[in-house]
């Protein structure tokens, strides 16, 4: 198994910094939810490189992203099954 | 056979493929997305064969956010890490013979000012420094020397990361590398310096640390090359694999790299200057 890239929404949410959507180096990995301000990940496309790890605790400085085993991800967004639908992304995800 | 560009028959949108759908709609195709909405909007870029955390990907990923009309662009590559991620892109892709990437680019962006005349068509050739440096080094200084109005961008990861860690002219002296084991003997090639003396109208070295400016940087360059001469942008993409940098460090190894050697340059014409003030004054008139 392998580590993906997980978001804490609850701290992510009262930032709003959305750095470590420009420096992840796959593109429409981490998204941004407008409506419920807070990034999350698309774990089919995450490499686990872990780059955005350190951009929010160096960077930013907020501590909210950590790296977890993929088994132990209850709901998981996978942008290959939602299809890339912003309008849909209620601040329900993951 | 018509001038024009090629359009959809209204009412036939709904057939067109998921992805350019999703481009026009929800992405950069006759709109300009900036660095800061990244992750709300559909880019140009696709899932890539690029190894995970290579600084080259991230560059490539805010050049496409940068590119100023991505629907209009052509790209050019060659054999390297780059075209990985180039060729899965909603872009053109042209697979240039090792060597003949802006002679490719030349031709090209001279048919094209033939067949459309009104719609303003960018051609980016994106490579290596192997494949501008060394291998195509006669194809791209006589391009420049020609003023080819095209931009070129040197992804430099300073080794041959594909073929097993070759040393390139664009690797620093004393570098030691799997197939350099004792060492690079001479001194890195001064890209920067040979494309000022060649007259390139916009020139600038960079590193990913700061994803606002890549995207800048690529637009003004982009810009200038439509209309004023070819510029070159060079920019240090570490390879994390040939280096052995692990990949939560890779950004912070592009940091101390940018703050001893490869800090932020621009050299632009006085021409080219000119220009671009002129694109922001009348911007500024339409609002």
């Amino acid at each position: 198994m392998y580590l993906v890239a997980h978001i804490d929404q609850a701290i992510c949410s009262e930032t709003a910094c959305r750095l470590c959507t420009q420096y992840c180096p796959e593109a429409n990995t981490i998204l941004y939810d407008n409506a419920a301000k807070t990034a999350f990940v698309a774990v089919d496309r995450c490499k686990g490189c872990e780059i955005c790890v350190g951009i929010c605790d160096d960077l930013a400085k907020h501590h909210a992203i950590k790296m977890i085993m993929i088994t132990d991800l209850k709901d998981t967004f996978e942008l290959s099954k939602e299809g890339f639908r912003p309008e849909s992304w209620t601040g329900q995800h993951p | 056979m018509s001038f024009k560009n090629m359009t959809i028959t209204p009412g036939w949108e709904k057939y067109m493929t998921k992805e350019y759908v999703d481009l026009v709609e929800r992405g950069p195709y006759g709109k300009q997305k900036k660095v800061s909405e990244m992750g709300s909007f559909k880019e140009v870029l696709e899932e890539h064969p690029m190894c995970a955390g290579c600084a080259m990907t991230l560059f490539i990923r805010l050049t496409m956010v940068g590119l100023p009309n991505p629907e209009h662009t052509i790209l050019i590559g060659t054999a390297g890490c780059g075209r990985l991620a180039l060729t899965q892109t909603s872009i053109p892709f042209i697979y240039g013979n090792y060597g003949d990437t802006n002679a490719v680019a030349s031709g090209l962006k001279r048919g094209l000012e033939v067949r459309f005349k009104d719609q303003a068509k960018d051609v980016v050739v994106m490579a290596g420094d192997g494949g501008l440096a060394d291998i195509g080094f006669s194809a791209v200084m006589h391009s420049w020397f020609r003023k080819e109005r095209f931009t070129t961008i040197m992804l430099d990861n300073e080794v041959y990361g594909n073929t097993g860690g070759q040393e390139s002219g664009m690797t620093e002296r004393g570098a030691l590398l799997k197939m350099a084991p004792k060492g690079k003997l001479f001194d890195k090639m001064d890209m920067i310096g040979l494309a000022q003396t060649s007259g390139v109208a916009y020139i600038a070295r960079l590193t990913p640390t700061n994803p606002t400016r890549v995207a800048s940087v690529v637009r003004k360059a982009v810009m200038i090359a439509r209309e004023v001469g070819p510029t070159f942008i060079q920019a240090y993409t570490s390879c994390n694999i040939e280096y052995a940098i692990p990949t939560p460090k890779v950004l912070d190894d592009a940091r101390e790299i940018e703050s001893k050697r490869y800090g932020f340059m621009e050299i632009i014409s006085d021409e080219a200057k000119a220009y671009l003030d002129s694109i922001d004054t009348s911007k500024k008139a339409k609002k």
